[in-house]
């Protein structure tokens, strides 16, 4: 059984198991693909009142706002595909026990959601930041590279656990408090300058996690250049090390995925 | 004496050409197949059993040998006919056919594209139409939108359905479900039909036609036939199998085969 993405029977395959994935997503609701949309501008909205309004964690940063909402469109993102991902060999355990096809279909397919969706929710950004008043600029470009970086450590991370899912279904929960738990680690909702008035040191650790590292690249890029990133903080030896971070996770996942997914069709 | 070096080239050459011949008869060979299967003994699930099981020695499963040397040849365009009791082993046997399973040792090689049906209707989803449903599961089969855009009257045809095929999976009777997936089983356009106890779908005018329809099969296709009814195996087969407690007891005519099968209850 070939590994490769690009065989064309698996390529079909892929194709029809994420189109069906989207048609049935929004089914049987009034606002249909409006809630990919509609969903984390709400969340933003929320989180915007209470952080921004009433805590006033933003009136040092220049366009807050849309800063808040790049925020939570990544994250958003990170977590819809991880968790999508996870669960997503066990809850196609039915086809893996009667057909043979590469099991890492299964996986990308699952996320593939999230992928649309955070392309969709990335245009709302780019929308909301011109109203902003931020100037268009070549760095924007900066976005679709960050972007798969992001993809990949959640595709990786996705593969890794949705094997071990198999057996120890326990994974699923401890992912979903650990996200719980990372939400806060990540300077999504406050400014990471926040964080570094108190510990230089800190904010460094934190900047360690590439899910944070790549949001405040993005708005780096995005929104102002007064953004405080993982480079400027720590310096390019650190930056690397998320970096390769990613990279390392990736690479071990796929090999412990290709390895486990021989076993999967029995011990679902 | 030696033989020189263009007696020896030619003999190899003809060998070559004698094998070549004897595996392009040949559509499945199975040879020396082994299987087993670690079964969880009471509570071994989760992370916290896992590791009070590790700490204490206890190893948390039972291994359980389904298939204990299994070999056999396929030729093309055979019947073959696998019978034998519940948890005899038919069904691992039809699973590392079709990939599902890897075997612990042994080999299965495979001449030509195999199209399993260890269930009908895999990856059939309720909300979407008639139609869509034919096509997932195309793809799941390995089959591209263009081979399907070919089989695809034929196989609404068989199924009797024409009307229906842009209603939603749901709203059919479980009869009519059962049709399409049968009718995409048979009219799949593979080089070996893998089936599993799959043929008793359908009221008795489709029943028949299912009957006439496999009876056409025969010498053009090469089918691997699961079942239990003793009736199909020496109506269908050219040949059968039965297997007993991971083993092949018994191998030739259809005839033989379901007297041997029915032994086993005596």
């Amino acid at each position: 059984m070939s590994f490769s993405l690009f065989g064309k029977k698996n390529r079909i395959l892929l194709k029809e198991l994420v189109k069906t994935d989207f048609k049935l997503r929004y089914q049987g609701s009034v606002l249909g693909y409006m809630w990919a949309v509609i969903k984390p501008l709400l969340m933003f909205a929320i989180l915007y009142v209470v952080f921004a309004k009433v805590l006033r964690f933003g009136d040092a940063i220049p366009h807050y706002p849309v800063y808040l909402l790049t925020g939570t469109v990544l994250w958003n993102f990170f977590t819809e595909c991880t968790q999508q991902g996870i669960h997503s060999i066990e809850q196609r355990g039915e086809l893996l026990r009667k057909i043979s096809f590469p099991k890492y279909i299964v996986v990308v397919s699952a996320t593939s959601t999230a992928v649309i969706n955070v392309l969709i929710n990335l245009c709302v950004v780019i929308v909301f930041t011109l109203i902003n008043g931020v100037m268009p600029s070549l760095s924007w470009l900066m976005i679709l590279p960050l972007l798969l970086e992001l993809y990949i450590f959640a595709l990786g991370i996705s593969l890794l656990l949705s094997s071990i899912n198999i057996k120890y279904r326990d994974v699923g929960n401890i992912w979903d408090v650990l996200m719980q738990a990372m939400f806060y680690a990540v300077p999504i909702i406050y400014p990471l300058s926040m964080v570094t008035e108190t510990s230089m040191l800190v904010g460094k650790i934190m900047m360690l996690n590439p899910v944070a590292q790549i949001i405040q690249d993005v708005r780096e890029n995005l929104i102002t250049p007064a953004t405080i990133t993982g480079w400027e903080l720590s310096g390019p030896v650190w930056g690397l090390i998320s970096v390769g971070a990613v990279a390392i996770v990736f690479v071990v996942s796929v090999l412990f995925f290709k390895k486990r997914s021989k076993y999967f069709a029995e011990e679902l | 004496m030696r033989m020189n070096w263009s007696e020896k080239y030619l003999k190899k050459m003809r060998n070559e050409v004698k094998e070549r011949n004897e595996d392009a008869n040949i559509a499945i060979s199975v040879k020396d197949l082994y299987k087993s299967f670690k079964l969880p003994t009471e509570k071994s699930w989760g992370l916290k059993q896992a590791i009070f099981n590790r700490l204490r020695g206890i190893k948390g499963y039972k291994k359980q040998e389904v298939l204990k040397g299994i070999s056999f040849d396929i030729k093309k365009g055979e019947f073959l006919g696998i019978v034998g009791r519940n948890g005899s082993g038919k069904s691992t046997l039809l699973k590392i056919l079709s990939e599902i399973y890897l075997p612990d040792k042994g080999s299965v090689k495979v001449n030509g594209t195999l199209v399993p049906f260890i269930e009908l209707g895999v990856g059939f989803n309720p909300e979407l139409t008639g139609r869509e449903n034919v096509y997932l599961n195309g793809a799941l089969l390995g089959f591209s939108n263009k081979e399907m855009d070919e089989m695809y009257d034929e196989i609404v045809r068989f199924a009797e359905l024409d009307q229906f095929m842009d209603q939603k999976l749901k709203n059919y009777s479980s009869g009519m479900q059962v049709r399409l997936a049968f009718s995409i089983a048979i009219r799949a356009r593979g080089d070996i039909l893998v089936l599993d106890e799959v043929l008793a779908v359908g009221d008795a005018a489709f029943q028949e036609k299912c009957n006439d329809y496999f009876k056409s099969l025969h010498g053009n296709q090469t089918v691997v036939l699961v079942t239990h009814s003793m009736e199909n195996v020496e109506r269908f087969c050219d040949r059968a199998i039965l297997i007993e407690d991971g083993k092949i007891a018994c191998d030739g005519k259809p005839a033989k085969v379901t007297k041997e099968y029915m032994k086993l209850w005596d």
